[in-house]
């Protein structure tokens, strides 16, 4: 017998696994606009995809500046803040976001205003604990916990660029930041992007955690509407097809830009 | 001085002859001149304080009660949201300078805020699955090792779980904690405990929601009082508790009650 390869059929080929997600979506949008309980519960968890969407999207762009600012440690010549940075990253990484979160609600937030105050005094003027709302302690949480986990992005992207590349821009006289702007950081970008966009993804999920403060995200509007309506099952139906919009169009975004970047390698 | 309160009133049913409800209003409350209090609850506690599934406003028994106590003392509320989580912790740190959420008055409590005067007595039975048959009361509960309950750490459940059903350890393998109240009847449901404990308002809710699933079983057990918690030392705690004294003296703690426990449907 000698193997003959067959042609692939077009139904082989196809992305079943997307079909499915897709009939899964148009079933549950259905759902959600014909059903009188389903379009209520949407209504009433409306109101939390803003907030979701903006505590993530806040606390992941703080959360990416400043794992870029402790990446650059890791990776720089000076031995004291790449052993402050090591310190940062392993300590941050090795709490639990829910942890940390409580962390910061209750020791750091009222020690923060505490040194403001402190900071304050020449002014005369003093802030509370109020002004600090859960909402920005839970911001501050996140932004902490994944600056760690973003800045080992940045590094292992940093560290992937071939040493040869930076060799030569140096003895071309450019300066170590030209290096790094112009040479370097570029290329690193393409290792980099797909982690950091799959973190983005993560974090969207794990922002529920803000529930645990009361932030009024999907999770925590969901967790009010099912006790006050003992309607346990239906109601998460709805929190998880409201966090898998948003998961999987960021997944199917992210494959695309993986092609791109695969593709134009030049 | 409720004994002074008897005589005025006493005094003016006789002088003016009104009827003695308005004589008590004669009895001057302080004015807060229109200052904000700023009061925090969970949304998560039929009738108490939920969000109306219609409208997503918070409503309840505890809003009402409140807003009438800062009508009464000429205050506007400002209402926030937090989680039960941190509710008492964020009162005493007086991010919020009023909280409730059907919080009970108990010793340990009272070592980190300071409750208001009791607004509500609440009785605890056991919600069971409808097929129960292995005990029909806490005498029958306790004696079965087997038999488990739900309850949320650190609330009324579960204190009476323990000293009112089990032996009063606290730390007793028997007692399953939940993260919410919602949490532990899912459990019930599921059959990893057999029991979770709650007021009649909210036994009624999941029994009227799932039909055939619950039942509940034996007599009241422990009652406990609901209080306000206020970040400890607030100026706000006589107010507070010269106007309750009022709203429970003139009928209208009982229209209230009325109103939310035996006319509201939660599982409509």
């Amino acid at each position: 017998m000698t193997y003959i390869p067959r042609k692939p059929s077009v139904l082989s080929r196809l992305p079943w696994w997307l079909l499915t997600i897709a009939l899964l979506f148009v079933m549950a949008g259905w759902a959600i606009y014909s059903n009188g309980t389903y379009s209520q519960i949407f209504n009433a968890l409306r109101g939390g995809i803003f907030t979701t969407i903006w505590v993530t999207a806040v606390a992941f762009t703080a959360a990416t500046l400043i794992g870029l600012l402790v990446a650059l440690a890791r990776t720089s010549g000076n031995r004291i803040l790449r052993e402050v940075a090591t310190f940062y990253v392993e300590i941050i990484r090795g709490i639990p976001v829910l942890v940390f979160l409580f962390y910061v609600a209750f020791v750091a937030a009222p020690a923060m205003v505490v040194a403001v105050n402190w900071l304050l005094q020449p002014f005369g003027t003093t802030i509370t604990i109020r002004q600090f709302d859960f909402a920005w302690r839970a911001i501050v949480a996140l932004t902490v916990c994944y600056s760690a986990f973003i800045a080992e992005i940045f590094r292992a992207g940093i560290e992937a660029v071939d040493r040869g590349q930076l060799e030569a821009a140096r003895s071309l006289g450019l300066s170590r930041w030209k290096c790094f702007r112009l040479v370097t950081f570029p290329q690193a970008l393409r290792t980099i992007l797909p982690p950091l966009a799959n973190d983005f993804v993560s974090m969207i999920k794990d922002s529920a955690l803000v529930s645990a403060l009361g932030v009024q995200d999907i999770t925590q509007l969901g967790k009010v509407y099912s006790s006050g309506t003992f309607l346990f099952f239906e109601t998460y139906n709805v929190v998880a097809f409201l966090y898998l919009s948003m998961t999987i169009t960021l997944s199917l975004l992210v494959r695309l830009l993986e092609r791109y970047l695969r593709e134009n390698r030049h | 001085m409720p004994f002074a309160k008897i005589i005025a009133a006493a005094l003016a049913t006789l002088t003016l002859g009104l009827p003695s409800a308005r004589a008590l209003d004669m009895v001057p409350l302080p004015d807060l001149a229109g200052r904000e209090i700023v009061a925090v609850t969970e949304n998560a506690y039929v009738p108490l304080n939920f969000a109306d599934p219609a409208t997503g406003e918070g409503i309840g028994f505890e809003y009402d009660l409140f807003n009438e106590i800062a009508k009464r003392l000429n205050a506007k509320v400002d209402w926030q949201l937090s989680s039960w989580d941190v509710m008492i912790q964020a009162v005493r740190d007086g991010q919020f300078e009023v909280g409730m959420d059907g919080i009970t008055i108990n010793d340990e409590r009272k070592n980190l805020i300071d409750f208001s005067d009791s607004y509500l007595t609440s009785q605890q039975l056991m919600l069971v699955r409808a097929d129960e048959t292995r005990f029909t009361d806490a005498a029958t509960f306790a004696p079965d090792e087997n038999l488990l309950i739900g309850a949320q750490a650190g609330t009324t459940n579960f204190y009476v779980a323990v000293y009112n059903v089990l032996d009063g350890k606290e730390d007793n393998p028997r007692i399953k904690l939940f993260d919410t109240f919602g949490t532990s009847v899912a459990a019930l449901q599921a059959g990893d405990v057999d029991t979770v404990l709650m007021d009649q308002t909210s036994a009624n809710g999941y029994i009227g929601a799932n039909p055939g699933a619950f039942k509940v079983v034996g007599g009241p057990l422990g009652t406990e009082d609901f209080g306000f918690i206020l970040t400890p030392g607030s100026d706000l705690l006589e107010p507070v508790n010269a106007a309750l004294a009022q709203i429970k003296a003139d009928g209208t703690m009982d229209s209230l009650l009325q109103k939310w426990f035996y006319e509201y449907n939660a599982a409509q």
